[in-house]
């Protein structure tokens, strides 16, 4: 019984976390897909869209 | 006319002043002005873009943006 | 800690510095435009920051990735330049290097493809080089990182040479005009009032909109009218100033590289130029094109993909199953674990995984296309075809991005210099079919169209291309309609693809979908199988009776008419819009198999062979993903048009399924 507490536990734990950074993530768009986002300090917001309105 | 050379000809640009403005710019950013000697390397069909080499680079234009360009045959 | 910005012209191996200065694995091409927006790593020394700005050739700006390096010399603190030059294109590249000594920042000169100018017949003086400029040079191979360390040192030490602020004297009217903009602004500005006026007059906007804070509008733009005045009446000459100012920079730099360089004629013909006769040949240019994209297609879904899926399908679904179910019966687990984690978990992550291989075997030939420097070439061989349409060629170029990933693609199209072409690019990038959507062709190929599987998906990803160039025309004959459309495009040399490079480049692009496998994929699978668990008559139900099956329920009336009127496929359909690639684990949970084979056998009896085409056209083009829609809406900064792609798509997708599907039907197809 502990076994399967521990087991789902686990799993359902690292599903929500997974699940609510993978959104959070996919929301900041474009820095999901940049290659050097754990390493890189610049914070990913365009300051300049007057080009495209 | 540029546009009106042939694959593998050569030329000096004369007057570049009847491209569009944009062009003009990206090619002045890219070394290529008044004076700059060129050569046609290919001709693209259906009226596509030309490929040009000046000072060993290589750019792609418009046809009619060529053929806006002044060249004297060298 | 020092912020250094690496910046130089497109093409001349910034990308490469950043990775061997920082040891970070940024995404490297052959292609002018591969970095976008400004990114920064630190210094392999640990303190010093390290900032890699988009390629330009001036900073005054003609496209949006150049814009981003006007703004940051405007608004952004930095305290040292680290400027790369392509050696083989000195005098152009110098352009920009004369304007950044007027900023007035510390300078060092990374000075880059010694060899390729070597073979072109250019010997470069370092010494006088460095000597004429004032400068500190050091030559570098940014690709293989030779020099990188001592260009480290020299950077991150403390001593740099500030250059000669005013090599360029550009005749008394401009130089005058610099004094007059000095008084006007009194010290209230910190940058460089030289570099400031300079780019003023050369007509760069985003220096206008800048000093428009301090000075007032028609002082500025009265200013410039009395330089060019003052200009035509000093030398009679009727140049603009951008004109003026141009000329007089080349003069300079004429005399600097006449100190520093001298050629020997080569009379050798390059390989490049060899290579392009015929990859850019009249007939044979888009006959190769295709040629390669067929190769590339057969490779992945025919000859090697395939029998690799399938043996990692075997592998997960007979040892890795039973090594699990094992170890679950060891630890004396309840039957509601066991069908989570055999059910749920392994289904549906497995079947994601197993299409690892096809994924990095488009990846490659991706990697390869861009590194090899035949995507800009593509870009020209395709400008008429994209001109008939309304847009350029080099618009070409996110599209093919696109095939691997539309975020990376959507960012791309910041090269394109019209803001129409723009939007454009950036609406029709999500019909590329990325490689999240392969699982779901390979998948429904294996099942359906054992006989021409490449075949039958190379139409898929034409079909998104030809829907895409189609809307081109009609957005630019409705919606976009006007401005002039631009095309000039650098055609880098050849240069033969490193093992290395395109592995780190395969690795960087597919990492993040094997990443994706084990964190959202995994999230997905556990709710999914959940929601198929249990349903509003309690747990452990028969699956027509879950939440899933009355949540898609709802909706499967509306695909009837397309050929897939069952909740199966509206719920996958509905997971498809966080990540594409969860419709396939969906349908392995629903489905409920133990592998790949055995789902493409059931697949058989709920579709016919025309209703999976069908819905294979649906799922390439219903909607962009959650992390392409949220791109799209930062790079057009419009709910407007975030929304209209997304509603578009919908409707594109639904009537080309209807028309595949009723239309198939009328000619006795099923």
């Amino acid at each position: 019984m502990l076994a399967n507490l521990i087991i789902g536990g686990a799993i359902f734990g690292y599903a929500g976390w997974a699940f609510y950074r993978f959104i959070k993530k996919s929301k900041e768009g474009k820095c999901a897909a940049c290659s050097i986002q754990s390493s890189c300090s610049s914070n990913c917001s365009v300051n300049q869209d007057e080009n495209l309105k | 006319m540029l546009g009106k050379l042939k694959a593998g000809e050569k030329g000096r640009i004369m007057n570049i002043s009847g491209a569009d403005k944009f062009v003009r710019r990206r090619l002045l950013d890219l070394g290529i002005a008044e004076g700059s000697e060129v050569c046609v390397k290919c001709i693209l069909p259906f009226g596509g873009p030309v490929m040009i080499e000046s000072c060993g680079q290589c750019i792609g234009i418009r046809r009619k943006e060529a053929l806006r360009i002044e060249v004297e045959r060298a | 800690m020092m912020n250094i910005a690496l910046i130089g012209n497109p093409n001349t191996g910034k990308t490469s510095l950043f990775n061997n200065l920082t040891g970070s694995y940024e995404y490297v091409g052959n292609w002018s435009g591969v970095t976008v927006e400004k990114k920064v790593g630190v210094f392999k020394n640990g303190e010093d920051q390290l900032i890699d700005l988009p390629g330009v050739y001036t900073l005054n700006p003609l496209s949006k990735d150049e814009g981003v390096v006007t703004n940051f010399f405007l608004n952004e603190p930095f305290e040292k330049l680290l400027n790369i030059l392509d050696a083989s294109q000195l005098r152009r590249n110098l352009h920009l290097t004369l304007q950044l000594m007027e900023y007035g920042a510390p300078v060092i000169i990374g000075l880059n493809m010694l060899d390729v100018a070597k073979n072109r017949g250019i010997q470069i003086d370092i010494g006088k080089l460095s000597e004429a400029l004032g400068v500190t040079v050091a030559p570098v191979v940014a690709r293989s990182g030779k020099g990188c360390d001592e260009l480290a040192e020299l950077v991150t030490g403390d001593f740099v040479g500030m250059g000669k602020t005013n090599l360029v004297y550009y005749g008394k009217a401009i130089e005058d005009g610099i004094l007059r903009l000095a008084n006007m602004l009194d010290g209230r500005v910190k940058l460089p009032i030289r570099w400031l006026a300079l780019q003023l007059f050369e007509g760069n906007s985003y220096v206008k909109d800048y000093l428009v804070k301090y000075v007032a509008i028609e002082e500025i733009e009265s200013l410039i009218l009395s330089v060019a005045d003052s200009h035509f009446q000093l030398s009679g000459d009727k140049q603009t100033l951008e004109q003026v100012i141009y000329r007089k920079r080349s003069e300079t730099i004429d005399k600097i590289v006449a100190a520093s360089a001298s050629r020997k004629d080569n009379k050798k013909v390059p390989l490049t130029e060899k290579v392009d006769m015929i990859v850019t040949n009249k007939f044979l240019g888009i006959p190769i094109f295709l040629l390669m994209m067929y190769f590339m297609f057969m490779l992945t879904f025919d000859w090697l993909g395939f029998p690799l899926s399938d043996a990692l399908d075997a592998f997960l679904s007979g040892p890795v199953t039973a090594g699990i179910t094992a170890a679950l019966a060891a630890a004396g687990s309840s039957q509601f674990i066991n069908d989570l984690i055999l059910d749920g978990i392994i289904a549906g992550v497995g079947g994601v995984l197993v299409f690892v291989p096809q994924i990095f075997i488009l990846f490659f030939f991706i990697s390869l296309l861009e590194d090899s420097g035949y995507m800009a070439r593509v870009a020209l061989v395709m400008d008429r075809l994209m001109e008939a349409v309304g847009l350029n060629g080099k618009a070409f170029i996110p599209m093919m991005i696109g095939f691997g990933c539309n975020v990376p693609g959507i960012m791309a199209a910041r090269t394109i210099e019209t803001p129409k072409e723009r939007l454009m690019t950036i609406l029709l990038t999500p019909l590329m079919s990325c490689s999240a959507r392969l699982p779901v062709y390979a998948l429904f190929v294996g099942a359906f169209f054992i006989q021409h599987k490449a075949l039958v998906v190379l139409s898929l990803y034409v079909l998104g291309v030809v829907v895409a160039l189609i809307l081109a025309k009609v957005f630019s004959k409705t919606l976009l309609k006007g401005e002039t459309s631009l095309f000039v495009i650098e055609l880098p040399p050849y240069r033969m693809p490193q093992a290395r490079a395109l592995w780190r480049s395969t690795w960087d692009k597919g990492k993040g979908f094997v990443k994706k496998a084990g964190t959202f994929i995994f999230a997905g699978s556990v709710l999914i199988w959940l929601l198929a668990y249990a349903g509003p008559e309690g747990a452990n139900i028969s699956m027509d009776d879950s939440y899933l099956a009355a949540l898609g329920g709802i909706f499967a009336p509306l695909f009837a008419p397309i050929g897939f009127g069952t909740w199966q496929a509206s719920a996958s359909l509905f997971t498809g819009f966080l990540a594409k690639e969860s419709i396939i684990s969906t349908m392995n949970i629903i489905y409920y198999v133990p592998d790949e084979a055995s789902l493409q056998g059931l697949m058989a009896v709920h579709y016919t062979p025309l209703a999976a085409y069908s819905f294979m056209v649906f799922i390439l083009l219903y909607i962009p993903c959650l992390a392409t829609t949220a791109t799209i809406y930062k790079e057009t900064g419009s709910k407007r048009w975030t929304a209209f792609s997304i509603g578009y798509a919908l409707l594109i997708a639904y009537l080309l399924s209807l028309a595949i599907y009723q239309g198939g039907k009328l000619f006795g197809l099923s």
